[in-house]
């Protein structure tokens, strides 16, 4: 029993035994060699591989075995014939029988006798000046292999490949070439993930595809696990640097470099030369070995051969001036279109990059919002309410991000094995499942975001003691409570989610907000604003009013808690505190820097489902007229600093701007001083020369507008008074152009 | 000397004239050339035919036109360009030339005028 495979043979699906396809490869193989200095080489091969494939189907209609057998296979081939049959047969009438003008093919075949001692560039056989060719040919080796060196020593060698190929292309004479290898190296069309790359070098090493598929998405999986894991265990990672790293990088730039360099096998007889004879390291090594012994005879024989061609080299160019014109277009046109096909590799694997990065961000964003959702899921207790919420939660989990990733893990496991599923029911089924997901998702914010939809307030006067010194100090007291550090917030130390704690029964919230307000008679007073959502606004004020926010007074401090608790039982709800403290007209007060520690986010529920706004920056606030550690005190007109003289290095913005000028003179020696805020104008007048020395220091530079006009106002003013006063304008006109 | 070898040189030189003058009756697909000069006793296999035929279309003597078939790939039928039929002109003239002169060399003087080709026009 004989091992029968499908080929696709000239388009067409052929049937045949394993060992008569292996006799159709070495025959095609053998043609090819056979014409390989013949002009028209690719169009009589494939004439000749349509009459075996139409021969093959007439014989396919007849047979009864229904495939082609051995014996079918030796009989087309008898019938078309043998190269050694027709030895001879082809040149000599190539030679002989097309006297009249046709020179085409007879001056290539005369050259039968290959001096394979010379280097040559390749003719037939280019993607530009046929140069790796050349020395593929004289070397024996896949002028593929020889491509790749180039190109790799031109990446990695700063262009020294282009430089060293440049000589050799105007150095070396061009020749037609016949090629010596029976494998060559292709990209494969037909199993190809993106360049067919993989499958190309699957088959010149005959080995399984999935093995180089592996081994360049390796680097790959090992970043993407590495960041999932680095996530999981919070070991610190600087992200995906998958495509840069240096593992990774060599094989993403050299998988670009062999989806650029090599061919792809287009014609059955690439295809067959795709997977020809067994190429290994030891006949690679032999082929080189046998050449080396060759050399030191060769090298003389160059440098001879060397001087000649430079002498023909003048009389060529000489020539070649005036066969450029005629000759340049063919060149041009190669030239172009391998400089395209360069360039669209390139621009291809530009965009395959920029797409897989995309992906691959996705796919980390979606890991990150999986963990993260398993990292909130302790919390799902204080959100959700009922039996609906909680499985809409669970389908959100499973069917809206568990699905994509499950899917496209598969997906990725089918590419790489190459296993190409015959139906869509998996499709079908992930799509439908995604469809509930999104439905769940969608449900699970409609439901959440009603609880969400009133506001509720309840408000408390907190009674506290009048500090002894009319001063009173916002200070942060001990934690509330016992609180558990959630690593899944805790990414870079900050708290930039509002819920700092939580445990399976409680969690801790720092939405604080401290507003000052000027107190109507002359005591200090305290009062809280607990905010709250919910469906009802009785729903919100009763969650509102289960929060727990004790505010304890040393003397002149005032304590506020860290946080306040919500049970599982009040749920959380966008629960906010609002400290109101009034201060009475000339009493000072301060907030420590700790208040910081507070975040302040607004939860909204409007049509368009659920708004989060969180707003930790309290300085762009509007609420927020004073900074931390500073004492401030009461005025009618509002907060106003207590110490003055801090506000030069601190306060650039104050309100109360003082229009005068500090001013020192000492007249006798003609010498002034101006001083405002952090400007200074040294004016030196001298007398004797009528001259004015002028230095202007300022640490803020007036801006455009009002500020300016102002200053120079000043100063003009006071200029005018002194005897010098024309000079100094125009220079201090001068100095005005200047700044 | 290889007889076989002087028989194939012999024939080798007046393939060309034979494929033109089949392809100059009527346009032909290459199995159809072999199928007539296998009739006429002239065998060729196809791997020598092809290229011959590649040959002279790059010398612009032949042209061609795919033809869809019911039983392959589509075929290249041959046909004679205006070039192929003035080459085709000249070779039959050497032909009848050379003809003429083994004739006479090979029969003792007696020449034949008539039909040197019948052997292919049957």
């Amino acid at each position: 029993m004989k091992k029968v495979i499908n080929i696709n043979f000239q388009g067409r699906v052929i049937p045949i035994e394993e060992s008569a396809y292996e006799e159709l490869k070495n025959y095609t193989d053998s043609l090819r060699r056979y014409f390989a200095r013949e002009e028209g080489r690719d169009e009589i091969i494939n004439d000749i591989e349509n009459r075996i494939a139409e021969l093959f189907t007439e014989r396919l209609k007849k047979n009864t075995e229904g495939c082609i057998t051995d014996n079918d296979l030796n009989e087309i081939i008898a019938s078309i014939g043998r190269p050694e049959d027709f030895d001879g047969e082809g040149e000599e009438s190539a030679t002989t029988g097309i006297k009249t003008g046709a020179t085409a093919g007879s001056s290539q075949s005369s050259g039968t006798a290959e001096p394979r001692g010379s280097l040559y560039r390749s003719d037939n056989d280019k993607v530009l000046g046929g140069v790796c060719s050349g020395l593929a040919s004289y070397l024996r080796i896949d002028p593929t292999i020889v491509r790749i060196l180039f190109a790799l020593i031109t990446f990695g060698g700063f262009g020294s490949g282009v430089l060293l190929y440049i000589i050799l292309w105007i150095v070396l004479p061009s020749k037609s070439l016949e090629l010596q290898v029976r494998r060559r190296l292709y990209r494969n069309p037909d199993e190809k993930v993106i360049g067919g790359v993989c499958s190309g070098i699957a088959s010149y090493f005959n080995i399984g595809v999935w093995i180089p598929r592996l081994i360049f998405t390796l680097p790959f999986f090992i970043s993407i696990l590495g960041n999932i894991f680095g996530n999981r265990w919070g070991v610190f990672h600087d992200g995906p640097d998958v495509i840069f790293g240096s593992f990774g990088g060599t094989l993403f730039v050299t998988y670009i470099i062999l989806w650029m360099v090599v061919p792809f096998a287009t014609t059955a007889s690439e295809k067959l030369e795709m997977r020809g004879e067994k190429v290994d390291l030891e006949s690679i090594k032999n082929t080189i070995q046998e050449e080396l012994q060759g050399v030191k005879g060769r090298s003389e024989k160059w440098g001879e051969e060397f001087k000649e061609r430079a002498t023909q080299w003048g009389d060529e160019v000489k020539e070649g001036a005036k066969s450029f014109s005629a000759g340049a277009a063919p060149v041009a046109r190669t030239a172009g279109n391998s400089f395209g096909h360069a360039i669209g590799v390139l621009f291809k694997a530009f965009f395959l990059f920029i797409a897989g990065v995309i992906v691959f961000a996705m796919f980390i964003a979606l890991m990150a919002i999986i963990f993260s959702g398993i990292g909130i899921f302790p919390l799902k207790n204080f959100v959700l309410e009922g039996f609906w919420q909680n499985t809409m939660a669970w389908g959100t989990l499973i069917l809206f991000l568990g699905v994509p990733i499950v899917a496209s893990v598969i997906w990725l496991i089918r590419r790489i094995s190459g296993v190409k599923s015959k139906n869509n029911y998996l499709g079908y089924i992930f799509g439908t499942l995604w469809i509930f997901g999104w439905v769940s998702v969608i449900t699970l914010a409609g439901l959440i975001s009603r609880q969400f939809k009133r506001t509720g307030n309840i408000k408390e006067e907190i009674s506290i003691t009048q500090p002894s010194n009319n001063k009173l100090l916002v200070d942060l007291g001990e934690t509330y409570g016992r609180y558990y550090d959630m690593a899944w917030f805790d990414d870079d130390g900050g708290n930039d989610l509002p819920a700092l704690s939580a445990d399976e029964d409680s969690m801790l919230l720092n939405t604080v907000r401290i507003r000052i307000v000027k107190s109507k008679d002359s005591l200090y007073h305290t009062s809280l604003v607990k905010l709250s959502r919910g469906n009802t606004p009785l729903q919100a004020e009763q969650t509102a009013s289960q929060i727990n926010f004790p505010i304890k007074q040393n003397d002149s401090i005032l304590y506020l808690p860290k946080g306040f608790g919500i049970s599982k039982e009040s749920k959380f709800r966008n629960q906010q505190v609002l400290v109101v403290i009034e201060v009475p007209v000339g009493k000072a007060i301060r907030i420590d820097h700790s208040i910081d520690w507070y975040a302040w986010f607004n939860i909204n529920s409007s049509r368009r489902g659920l708004n989060i706004d969180i707003d930790d920056d309290y300085f762009n606030y509007n609420d927020y007229s004073w900074r931390n550690d500073i004492w401030y005190v009461m005025t009618d007109k509002g907060l106003e600093r207590l110490d003055k003289k801090d506000r030069d290095s601190n306060d650039k913005d104050a309100s109360g701007e003082s229009n005068d000028w500090n001013k020192d003179e000492n007249k006798s020696g003609g010498e002034y001083r101006y001083r405002k805020d952090g400007d200074t104008i040294d004016i030196k007048i001298d007398r004797k020369d009528t001259s004015v020395d002028i230095k202007l220091r300022t640490e803020l530079l007036p801006k455009e507008g009002e500020d300016e006009n102002k200053s120079d106002a000043i100063i003009a003013k006071k200029v005018k008074s002194s005897s010098y006063g024309k000079s100094l304008i125009s220079v201090l006109d001068l100095l005005k152009v200047g700044s | 000397m290889n007889i076989e070898n002087t028989q194939s040189q012999m024939r080798k030189g007046v393939l060309e004239f034979c494929i033109l003058s089949i392809i100059k009756r009527a346009e032909a697909y290459p199995s159809d050339i072999i199928e007539e000069m296998k009739k006429a006793n002239l065998h060729i296999l196809e791997g020598t035919l092809y290229p011959l035929l590649t040959r002279l279309k790059n010398a612009d003597f032949l042209t061609y036109r795919w033809v869809e078939s019911t039983t392959g790939p589509p075929r290249k039928y041959f046909s004679l360009t205006d070039k192929g039929a003035l080459f085709y002109k000249e070779l039959e003239s050497t032909w009848n030339e050379l003809a003429n002169a083994v004739q006479q060399i090979t029969q003792n003087g007696h020449s034949i005028t008539a039909e040197p080709l019948q052997n292919f026009n049957q």
